[in-house]
């Protein structure tokens, strides 16, 4: 994957790395972790070349310490044993002593000032708490160096400020940090320094004070790429779907809300504003105690996922890997599913399908080795190409898309941006595209709900707001914060 | 990233990379090894007795793969294997009729099956622990209805199934056993339910949000796993010319056995059929072999279950590299 790069970190340091999918960033975190070998080339650790087979044990030795996107923590147990794990395995003895293990928990945490129960388990935490807990964990190890892949992927705007204020202190202390992230403004704000890969190559090294957006991107994807303009004369007033007074155990108060034909509807909000619930209730997923879901002129009664995949909706979830894809099938299976699913009587047409497959691969630009290559191994942005893929072979009308581009790079982004653009300028078609990520809804929403502690706070146009007023909105009527 | 023509090493990778093949390569070098050892292994008599004793095990196995591969397990085939059989004779010993004999036999086996899935899709009890109450349940069943007495005095027109040869040298079930698989291939891989198995047993999550009807999927799955185990006990009935109520047991690992043998994950979405189909004649030549070689029969144990290890330690060391 990587050809040559060069990468180097200093004490108290926040280096940004950044690249398309397929760049190499992954490739290169994995090879500082020990995770993979490099072919060549040397590492070096404070003026030293590191001698010998480079691997886990030599990495971890060093102080070098991954939070990878997927945190390594062991759910069912307390904070206190994940942080004393580590202490498990290499003091020497059968026994546990509780009370220490207790006790040191409480003093790690107290230091780093977390907000965190020692004795609460990992599963009932946050996503920004387990987060604080694997830095915590990263420090009891005595990291010198802490490898952060995509670590605000799940993090509400909150919750990042939280996050870069602990950056800040690990800076203090001298510890380098790579930080391995697709939101550009972030890196901006957080980064000392910015290095691009870009095919397995370092492109350029750059001051993140200095470095202009235009040019990162610039330098990130190659050439530049266009999006197209959204706000054409498509849209017309025709309703194609409508949510009335909707009910159910998370909303309490009637939620109303239509789509037009070839509308992409924004819908926004901070974490637990009840995006999630709102999806999966148009999709069947989750029920309603009271209301009218309304599409394409009929009344529809969905007590299953199933009843709305075979009345023309699709579903994007947000967790791509656990609920879109079937991991271990093939990218052909993967993305004849829902075709499938649709048709009727035992037997189908495999000559077809492979024909189907074959012409939304390359009409996708989906990067693979072939179309029975297990859908595993694609990058994120590939994945979600086969997720709506998915919807599109099934010639479904109505798309939800929930969180469509998290973890995703520039490049694979705008590509899906404008599979969706695509995709709704067929008749009949429209998009409901749920997001916290303001500036998406901003760039291809023709209009946007904000929705707050599960109801919506207001309706807006995007050519007439900006960033702060949705944010303001957002935070109207939130919930108070996890901390 | 040429998707139009894949390179033909690749292919041959994959052939190679296949659990299946290599399973197939072990045996045909243990049929060899065989051969050597003793005069009698390769005589169309003992090759044919190989496929024979391979029938009721590989055809249980067929079902066990299709659960297996929906991301669950059957543990109480055994039991259903006997339980079927049982209800069967107790037909015969009432009417005399083979057709409602075999027909008792093959709806019992369903029926269990079917009741399976309901406790898993209805009730939500996990597949082990549905299906290991239902080997309780299921022997249970066979016990009390035959009284624990064996039944005998099976017709002869019966025990054509399990001891008619055609042409003088095919066992019929053998026959049976050939059309069970490629029926059950042609499910998983032409249908759209066999699809949908597959779907399941990678991530169900994700198979119910692309609106498979999980639930059917399932009960259908299990009632083909209990459906087979009818066929297994009409073959072992005709076979022996009785029915043991407590025969068939055990026989869920040996099916369990051929399926991983075969290379088909546990954790389900990945496998296929016909790998099961090499790994129950593997087992079957290890107990064919070792007979042959005068090996006490206690050792068969020992060796099946050496084998199965071996089997999926070298499955996992392949997916490694």
């Amino acid at each position: 994957m990587l050809k040559s790069v060069n990468f180097e970190l200093q004490s108290g340091e926040v280096h940004a790395l950044l690249g398309e999918n397929g760049a190499g960033k992954s490739t290169l975190i994995k090879i500082l972790a020990g995770a993979y070998t490099a072919d060549s080339g040397s590492i070096w650790f404070r003026n030293e070349v590191v001698q010998g087979k480079y691997g886990p044990k030599v990495a971890e030795d060093l102080g070098i310490v991954t939070i990878y996107q997927h945190f390594h923590l062991i759910p069912h147990l307390t904070v206190a044993e994940n942080l004393a794990l580590k202490s498990f395995i290499s003091e020497p003895g059968w026994f546990v002593n509780w009370r220490t293990v207790q006790q040191r928990a409480q003093e790690a945490l107290t230091r780093l000032h977390f907000p965190i129960n020692p004795a609460a388990r990992v599963k009932d935490l946050s996503i920004a708490q387990q987060q604080m807990l694997e830095i915590a964990i990263a420090l009891s190890k005595k990291a010198q160096v802490i490898v952060m892949d995509e670590p605000t992927a799940a993090l509400s705007k909150r919750e990042t400020e939280v996050l870069f204020g602990l950056i800040d202190q690990l800076k203090k202390r001298g510890l380098g940090i790579v930080y391995v992230s697709h939101k550009l403004e972030e890196i901006k704000m957080i980064g000392d320094r910015i290095t691009i890969l870009r095919d397995g190559n370092n492109v350029a090294t750059l001051e993140a004070k200095t470095a202009e957006l235009k040019d990162i991107i610039r330098l990130m994807i190659g050439a530049s790429r266009t999006s197209e303009s959204r706000r054409d004369a498509l849209l017309k007033e025709t309703v194609l779907f409508a949510v009335d007074h909707l009910q159910n155990k998370h909303f309490r108060e009637p939620l109303d809300l239509v789509v037009h034909e070839h509308e992409i509807l924004g819908i926004t909000g901070l974490v637990g504003a009840g995006k999630t619930e709102l999806t999966r209730v148009i999709f069947g997923a989750d029920q309603k105690s009271a209301g009218e879901i309304r599409f394409a002129g009929q009344t529809l009664s969905l007590r299953h996922p199933r009843d709305a995949v075979q009345l023309g909706l699709g579903y994007v979830p947000e967790d791509r890997d656990g609920k879109g894809l079937c991991l271990n099938l093939a990218v052909r299976e993967n993305l004849g599913l829902a075709t499938l699913v649709k048709l009727k009587g035992w037997l189908f047409d495999r000559g077809g399908e492979r024909k189907q497959v074959r012409h939304a691969v390359s009409s996708m630009r989906i990067q693979m080795r072939g179309i029975e290559q297990p859908v595993k191994y694609l990058s994120g942005g590939n994945k979600q190409k086969v997720v709506l893929g998915k919807w599109f072979a099934a010639q479904c009308k109505l798309l939800v898309l929930d969180e469509p581009t998290v973890g995703i790079d520039v490049g694979a982004r705008q590509d899906i941006y404008g599979l969706i653009q695509q995709f709704r300028r067929e008749p009949e078609h429209a998009v409901i595209l749920v997001t916290s990520d303001i500036d998406e809804v901003l760039e291809i929403a023709d209009r946007i709900l904000v929705l707050a502690d599960y109801r919506v706070v207001t309706e807006l146009d995007p050519a007439r707001t900006d960033k702060q007023e949705i944010l303001e909105y957002c935070a109207r009527r939130a919930a108070p914060p996890a901390f | 990233m040429d998707t139009s023509k894949p390179d033909p090493f690749s292919q041959l990778r994959a052939v190679m990379s296949n659990q299946a093949v290599s399973m197939l390569l072990i045996l045909i070098v243990m049929w060899f090894l065989l051969s050597l050892l003793s005069p009698y292994f390769f005589t169309v008599g003992n090759l044919s007795e190989i496929t024979l004793q391979t029938a009721v095990i590989g055809i249980i196995a067929a079902g066990e793969t299709l659960v297996i591969l929906s991301g669950g397990i059957d543990l109480s085939v055994g039991s259903a294997f006997a339980c079927s059989g049982v209800a069967g004779g107790l037909v015969f010993q009432a009417t005399g009729n083979l057709w409602l004999t075999s027909a008792a036999t093959l709806l019992t086996g369903a029926a269990l099956g079917s009741l399976n899935g309901l406790f898993i899709t209805r009730l939500r009890v996990p597949p082990f622990i549905a299906t290991l109450g239902m080997l309780g349940m299921a022997r249970g069943l066979a016990l009390i209805l035959s009284r624990g007495i064996p039944i005998f005095g099976l017709s002869k027109e019966y025990l054509w199934i399990g001891q008619g040869k055609l042409f003088d040298v095919v066992p019929v079930p053998t026959l049976i056993l050939l059309a069970v698989f490629a029926l059950v291939f042609f499910i998983a891989r032409y249908t759209r339910f066999g699809r949908f198995i597959y779907a399941t047993g990678s991530n169900a999550e994700a198979a119910k949000l692309s609106g498979i009807n999980l639930g059917r999927v399932i009960l259908i799955t299990y009632a083909l796993s209990g459906l087979l185990c009818g066929v297994g006990a009409m073959i072992e009935a005709a076979r022996l010319g009785t029915v043991q109520p407590a025969g068939g047991n055990g026989y869920e690992l040996l099916a369990i056995g051929a399926v991983v043998i075969g290379g088909t994950s546990l954790f389900g979405g990945e496998g296929n059929v016909i790998a099961t189909l090499i790994g129950a004649l593997l087992e079957t030549t290890i107990r064919n072999g070792l007979n042959l070689l005068g090996v006490n029969a206690f050792w068969q144990y020992v060796v099946n279950g050496a084998v199965i290890i071996a089997a999926v330690a070298v499955d996992q060391w392949r997916r490694r590299i």
